[in-house]
C-alpha cells in the first residue's frame, strides 16, 4: 500500500506539475520573510552584552548551519527511500539537493569563521563541532563529484544513496559534538525540549530569518530538481507536453 | 521591539567596529543566493531549449 502511494504521488511527472503550482508562492514569500527578518535582526535588535554587535552573525549563520545538516537528513531519508521501494524521484532529488548542500555549508563554515575572528580571536580553530562541519562539507563534495564520475546513471544512484546512509553518522556527531567535547563554539541556544537561552527580542527575527532562508533554499531544490527531472526524463513522452 | 539600534546610519555601518564582519558576511551570503538561482535559471532555461528543439 505504501509502495502505491509512494509511486503515484512520487512519480517525476506528478512531482514536477505540483512543484511549478506552488513555486512562486513560496519563493516570494520566503524572500519577503527573510528580508524582513534579515533587517529586523541586523538593525533593529538590540546589541548583546557580552559579543556586541557581531552577535548579528547569528541571522546568517544559524539558518545556514540548521539547513546544511537538514539537506543531509533529507538526502538520508531520499536514499533509503530509493534503495527500499525504487523510487526514481527520490533518487533525483539526492543528486539535486547535495551541491546546495554543499553552498550552505560553506556559508555556515565561511559566516562561523568570520564570526570566531571578533568573539574567539582566531577564524579557525580545529574543534569537534567546526572539524565535524568541515567533514560534512567535504563529503558533499566528495557525493558530486562521484555522482558526475559515472556514465551509468542507475549505478550512480544506488552507490550514492548507500553512501549518504553510511555519512549519516555524522549528522549526530556535528549535532552533540559541543556536547561530548569541550569546545569553543557554543552549545544550542534554541532547542525543541528546553526553553530558549535567548532573548525573544533576539529569537523572533532569528526563527523568522530561519523560516525565510529555508523557504529559499527550498526553491533552490525545487528548480535544481526540475534539471534532473529533464535531464533523466528527456525520452519520455510527458517531457513533450510539458515543455 | 522595532527601535533602530543604532543613533545614525553611519553607526549601523559601523556597529562599534563589527561592521566589518557583519556586512561582509551579508554580501557573501546574498552573492552566493543570487549566483545559485541565477545558475540553476540558466541551466533550466537551456535545457528547455534543447528540449524544445528536440521535440
Amino acid at each position: 500500500m505504501i509502495k502505491k502511494f509512494i509511486h503515484q504521488f512520487a512519480s517525476p511527472k506528478t512531482y514536477l506539475f505540483q512543484v511549478n503550482r506552488v513555486y512562486k508562492y513560496i519563493f516570494y514569500f520566503s524572500l519577503l520573510i527573510y528580508t524582513f527578518s534579515l533587517i529586523w535582526g541586523l538593525l533593529f535588535t538590540p546589541e548583546d552584552f557580552v559579543q556586541g554587535n557581531s552577535f548579528r552573525i547569528i541571522y546568517l549563520h544559524v539558518p545556514a548551519s540548521f539547513l546544511s545538516q537538514s539537506l543531509y537528513a533529507i538526502m538520508a531519508i531520499a536514499s533509503v527511500t530509493y534503495l527500499i521501494w525504487r523510487v526514481k524521484l527520490a533518487a533525483y532529488l539526492i543528486i539535486a539537493i547535495a551541491p546546495i548542500g554543499a553552498m550552505t555549508t560553506f556559508l555556515a563554515l565561511i559566516s562561523g569563521s568570520i564570526w570566531g575572528i571578533p568573539t574567539w580571536g582566531t577564524w579557525w580553530q580545529w574543534d569537534a563541532r567546526i572539524t565535524s562541519t568541515l567533514i560534512l562539507f567535504i563529503m558533499y563534495l566528495g557525493l558530486i563529484s562521484l555522482h558526475n564520475s559515472f556514465s551509468n546513471f542507475e549505478k550512480a544512484d544506488k552507490l550514492l544513496s548507500w553512501l549518504v546512509i553510511v555519512g549519516f553518522i555524522n549528522i549526530p556527531i556535528i549535532k552533540k559534538s559541543v556536547d561530548w567535547w569541550s569546545t569553543l563554539h557554543q552549545s544550542a541556544s534554541i532547542t525543541l525540549t528546553d526553553k530558549p537561552s535567548i532573548d525573544p527580542s533576539m529569537l523572533y527575527p532569528l526563527i523568522g530569518s530561519m523560516i525565510g532562508f529555508f523557504g529559499l533554499i527550498f526553491c533552490l531544490v525545487i528548480i535544481s530538481s526540475k534539471l534532473q527531472i529533464f535531464k533523466r526524463e528527456k525520452t519520455k513522452s510527458w517531457i513533450k507536453d510539458y515543455v | 521591539m522595532f527601535e533602530f539600534a543604532f543613533k545614525s546610519f553611519q553607526e549601523a555601518i559601523y556597529m562599534n567596529g563589527h561592521g566589518v564582519y557583519v556586512w561582509s558576511v551579508v554580501i557573501i551570503l546574498i552573492f552566493c543566493l543570487v549566483c545559485a538561482f541565477s545558475y540553476y535559471k540558466i541551466k533550466l532555461k537551456e535545457y528547455k531549449k534543447k528540449l524544445d528543439e528536440t521535440y
